[in-house]
């Protein structure tokens, strides 16, 4: 059949033509050929997508997909607690929740057996773990027996397992990361394609990927809460912002760390520039009526119980909480049931009991007792609390106080980073995965103004780097070394950092801001875990102190984490425009890497 | 020349990557075939490699493999010596499987370098068209799935491949071309496919002068002659001299398989065997007769002797005729006009002839036909016309390959995204070709790509919902009978653009 002479040329004839305007650092020039090119390789992969020609629609699916089959590779390694009898780990703990909560009554699950994996948890995580419960079982009811599926280690509930955080991923934090992408961009004045390649560079942080794809969590269902109030923070939906905090609250309350700066933010947006009372009742109002909403089926729950008169396990000991009550309670009243729900999960998920630290954390506390400098085991617990309580006030009062006066959307993420490090270095019983809740809205910052230019990229990868880093022991014990040098090498070259290349660090790096404290102290780090783990691998620690190279990757980690806060609230300060208004400061840009611990 | 992004190093830096992720997934036995011919290279005397049988997996490719084996070996000492011991039958400490896996990413390097020389090579008016396939090559999902996670070493034995056809691009790399491939077949002999378009385009364009077939150089062939033969002389000659030539035959050729491999390969035998299935129910009414033998044998995947119920059975002879005669019109073809691309073409035509046409054909051939096919894929419009559907056909009826639900996403997942990007570039660097398309194959080829995903869902997924364990031979049969449609599909595509040019 010949066709018309035209017919065979080919269909869409568009001009490329690229973009010179780049707000945030992804292109530089060439000086030899005055030409532009990719300031880093991540840029590259984006390359052929620059101007207007590749849709949206095509590129967002195409990211989508490539972060997800990394994030499922690493599913294949093993999780932890893999052929580790007798406690198992944290894979154990997520499945015996599914266990619980598929086969017991609802006013049994937070006073079932708390010696193994008791669900210590907010009721979202339990409601979340009933679906994936019911879902399961209906794959194989094997995987969920009530004590028979105890240690279970069948390689389709693995399966299983992956999936589901997989898709809990992407339910909640994957399209909450492509809005908060969308909202900075719009804040920021940045144009779609360099935040396409802001969001890969966010949703391709290691150590998100390696807690929750290698160890076994479902962190992301959390940070995803939090990412969706951040971005109504960024779009000027306040009240939507408390639903979907209470969310991330309610999921793990490890948001806590969090919730100062929230608050703060919003408290600040209700009074300046002027007072709107109007507003503050109807955040209040939200956010109780989302609490009411998190506890509802749990409530819901107990009446049912309550009226098929189903009793508490024999062997419950009431949450102390009920005997500080100031007035004596009645069994009998008919909302007592109720209230033993409440103080019982709160019970749970507050263990006060528990140490200042677990295991061995890269914060204040765990450096300082465990490097020999000062034994905190000569304090009684209760001083060691009211002492870390009044580090963490002290720490996240400046980023709070500074929110709340200069409520302005696009200083949140920067609130949340910064309040987030105070919180993670000084706070009671932090766990090193805690660092992911520093790091997200850190590394958000990429996708900000300027974003990617060095001196944000440096500090960003810099953070990120060294928080892999500081999980490396845990992830080393479940056998996850080898996605751990893959995930960092891997994304380290992807953003043009340290140990892969040390373009941010060069004079000639495009707008290089770093100062050359800051270079020397990032580069002497980095030096630092290169050695690290050359020593780590070919020399055994000496026999009288095992841990010894978890002492000092810890005490590395707490000195670069602190420089971290500082430079988060250094450029908090500085963004935040307080300075000019005192009358501190005069030129618009200060050096960051000046500050000394 | 400026950079065309993103380069080649960096395409198979985040490739590595991934790679690496997959270093615990699933193997296949060809895992433990390949520790096994390591193990054997390793612990015995070369008299005895072709003739050990401890384990089921006979070394049964060309010598010059079994020294890439033994030069492994001896890295292998240093990683885990217990690997080494014929006796570990199924043998898999992590220690194994990360140096194997390692290996073969290291040896495909051999491929990087090739495209690397391959893109260089190219002229800079088709710069970004060869940049644009090599990264294909590079990133194919077929090299994924049959490398890194079945376990092969493809990559390698490809970037030989390119490295001759690259070499052949210039006059003066010939002879180091035909060496080069003559060395590539004695790695594996499954090349043989391509060596009549080699000795054509060789005899042609290196053997006989360019004005007349009668001038011949002689002081080419003998070099060629020379080249050739040391390369044989230095693979096959310890077994000339044991006088062993006859049982490594017998272990490179074993001709007592089937026609069809238990699952059948997307060619023409597998649409063959689905008429004969189709005709058995349909018999009766059109008063056939039924060799009743034959009426459980395709369908219970057995390897061995194929025998079909209605149709005529076919015999190795046949196959052999049919794959020559495929052959033969590209061959004349490449004789009077022996140019580069005429070569690749023809490179390609043999490949999907023995593809097509051959006996037991795996359904990892299809390498053969599509990495020769995307050097040539975006010379213009219609060529990448042909090429669509052999992409996904080729890809889908691999699939079958990895069955495990762990590797079900990164196969389907890693196919699409490869699929979706590099149908999108090619499409956008193509350029418009100097002769009318035809037009209506193009909305043919759409919708035939559009029923993959349908296909794909049913038979990963609805047909377990559906029919339990029970007619499992089923999604196997459609995703084969739906490739082999697509593979002969663009090959007439192909033959209709090769003719026509």
């Amino acid at each position: 059949m010949p066709s018309t002479s035209s017919s065979h040329r080919p269909r869409k004839k568009r001009k490329q033509e690229p973009t010179t305007s780049s707000s945030n650092g992804t292109v530089s020039l060439d000086p030899a050929s005055r030409k532009e090119k990719p300031a880093f390789p991540l840029v590259a992969f984006f390359w052929p997508a620059r101007g207007t020609s590749t849709s949206q629609w095509v590129l967002l699916p195409c990211i989508l997909m490539t972060v997800g089959l990394f994030r499922w590779c690493t599913g294949i390694w093993p999780y932890s607690g893999f052929h580790k009898p007798p406690m198992h780990g944290d894979f154990e703990a997520q499945r015996h929740w599914m266990e619980v909560t598929t086969n017991l009554p609802i006013t049994h699950w937070y006073f079932h057996d708390l010696q193994w994996w008791g669900l210590d948890y907010p009721p979202l995580t339990a409601y979340h773990s009933w679906l994936l419960g019911r879902i399961g079982a209906l794959i194989n009811p094997d995987w969920f027996a009530l004590y028979l599926s105890h240690g279970l280690d069948d390689m389709d509930l693995k399966v299983f397992m992956r999936a589901s955080v997989m898709v809990s991923e992407y339910f909640i934090y994957i399209p909450a990361a492509v809005i908060c992408a969308r909202h900075m961009a719009k804040t920021h004045h940045i144009n779609s394609w360099e935040s396409s390649v802001a969001l890969t560079a966010i949703l391709m942080q290691p150590t998100t990927i390696l807690i929750d794809h290698g160890h076994f969590q479902y962190n992301t269902v959390m940070l995803g809460f939090v990412l969706a109030s951040l971005s109504s923070m960024l779009a000027g939906r306040r009240l939507w912002s408390c639903v979907f905090f209470v969310g991330a609250l309610g999921f793990k309350q490890m948001a806590l760390f969090y919730a100062p700066a929230v608050a703060a933010y919003l408290a600040g947006a209700c009074i300046f520039p002027r007072i709107v009372v109007f507003r503050f009742f109807g955040i209040a109002i939200v956010t109780l009526a989302s609490f009411a909403l998190l506890y509802l089926p749990l409530l819901l729950g107990t009446l049912r119980d309550t009226y098929r008169s189903i009793p508490l396990p024999a062997d419950v000991i009431l949450p102390p909480l009920l005997s500080t009550f100031p007035f004596e309670l009645s069994e009998k009243a008919w909302y007592y049931p109720y209230l033993v729900q409440l103080a019982q999960s709160i019970h749970r998920i507050f263990p006060f009991a528990r140490g200042l630290f677990e295991d061995k954390v890269a914060n204040i506390w765990c450096a300082v007792h465990s490097s020999g400098l000062h034994k905190l085991n000569q304090y009684s617990s209760t001083s060691l609390s009211r002492a870390a309580l009044g580090l963490t006030l002290i720490s996240i009062t400046p980023p709070c106080a500074i929110i709340f006066l200069k409520p302005k959307k696009r200083l949140t993420p920067l609130a949340f980073a910064t309040t987030a490090w105070g919180f993670f270095m000084c706070s009671y019983q932090v766990h090193e995965k805690n660092v992911l809740l520093p790091l997200l809205p850190m590394t958000l910052l990429l996708a900000s103004e300027g974003g990617m230019k060095a001196v944000i990229r440096a500090w960003v990868g810099y953070a990120n780097l060294l928080g892999c880093w500081t999980i490396f022991p845990l992830l080393a014990r479940d056998e996850l070394r080898m996605p751990y040098f893959v995930f960092t090498l891997l994304w380290s070259y992807l953003m043009g950092l340290p140990p892969c290349s040390l373009s941010a660090y060069s004079s000639t790096a495009e707008g290089s801001g770093l100062h050359w404290t800051t270079k020397i102290v990032h580069l002497a780090t980095y030096a630092a875990v290169l050695a690290w783990h050359c020593v780590e691998f070919f020399v055994p620690p000496p026999s009288n102190k095992p841990d010894l190279w978890v002492v000092a990757n810890v005490c590395i980690g707490a000195a670069g984490f602190g420089m971290c806060y500082l430079w988060c609230l250094w450029t908090f300060l500085d963004e935040s425009g307080l300075l000019i208004d005192l009358g501190l400061v005069e030129s618009p840009k200060a050096e960051p890497g000046k500050k000394k611990q | 020349m400026a950079e065309i992004y993103p380069t080649l190093p960096q395409c198979a830096a985040v490739a590595t990557a991934l790679k690496v992720l997959l270093w615990p997934a699933y193997h296949s036995t060809d895992f433990e075939v390949h520790r096994n011919w390591i193990a054997i290279t390793n612990s015995l005397p070369l008299r005895e490699w072709y003739y050990e049988t401890t384990s089921e997996w006979t070394l049964d490719y060309p010598p010059s493999f079994a020294y890439f084996e033994l030069l492994l070996s001896q890295v292998a000492r240093f990683v885990d010596p217990k690997m080494l011991e014929i006796h570990h039958l199924g043998y898999d400490s992590w220690q194994t499987i990360y140096f194997q896996r390692a290996t073969v990413m290291v040896s495909e390097l051999v491929l990087i370098y090739a495209l690397y020389l391959f893109v260089q090579s190219s002229p800079p008016s088709s710069k970004k068209q060869s940049h644009a396939a090599a990264v294909s090559i590079l990133l194919s999902p077929g090299l994924l799935i049959i490398d890194h996670i079945h376990f092969q070493y493809n990559g390698f034995l490809y970037g030989v491949l390119i490295l001759s056809i690259v070499l052949a691009r210039k006059e003066s790399g010939l002879l180091a071309s035909g060496v080069l491939f003559a060395t590539l077949l004695c790695f594996k002999h499954i090349y043989l496919y391509l060596a009549p378009a080699y000795f054509v385009y060789l005899l042609r364009a290196y053997c006989l002068g360019p004005r007349s077939i009668f001038d011949i150089k002689m002081i080419n062939c003998v070099k060629l002659a020379a080249g050739i033969g040391i390369v044989a002389a230095i693979a096959f000659g310890p077994f000339v001299y044991y006088e062993q030539i006859p049982q490594v035959l017998s272990r490179l050729f074993p001709f007592s398989r089937g026609l069809c491999h238990a699952y059948w390969a997307p060619n023409v035998w597998a649409m063959y065997s689905f008429t004969d299935r189709v005709l058995i129910l349909f018999a009766p009414y059109l008063k056939l007769p039924v060799n009743s033998e034959a009426v459980n044998s395709v369908t219970r995947g057995l390897v061995g002797d194929t025998s079909f119920a209605v149709l005529p059975n076919i015999t190795p002879r046949m196959t052999f005729i049919l794959t020559l005669s495929a052959q033969v019109p590209a061959l004349i073809k490449l004789f009077l006009t022996p140019t580069w691309h005429t070569f690749i073409s023809t490179l390609t035509l043999c490949g999907y002839a023995s593809f097509l046409f051959g006996w037991h054909v795996h359904e990892k051939a299809i390498l053969l036909v599509i990495i020769p096919f995307s050097l040539l894929a975006l010379k213009d419009r219609r060529y990448l016309g042909a090429f669509r559907p052999l992409a996904v056909a080729g890809h889908v009826s691999l699939f079958p390959l990895l069955f495990t639900a762990m590797e079900f996403p990164v196969k389907v997942v890693y196919t699409i995204l490869w699929l979706i990007v590099m149908l999108m570039v090619f499409d956008r660097v193509a350029p418009a070709s100097e002769k009318a398309r035809v037009f209506l194959l193009d909305r043919f080829s759409l919708l035939y790509i559009a029923v993959a995903i349908p296909l794909i869902a049913y038979c990963s997924l609805l047909h377990q919902m559906v029919f339990g364990a029970k007619y499992e031979f089923l999604p196997l049969m459609f995703i084969s009978s739906y490739s082999a449609l697509g593979v002969v599909g663009s090959w007439v595509g192909f033959l209709v653009v090769f003719f026509t040019s």
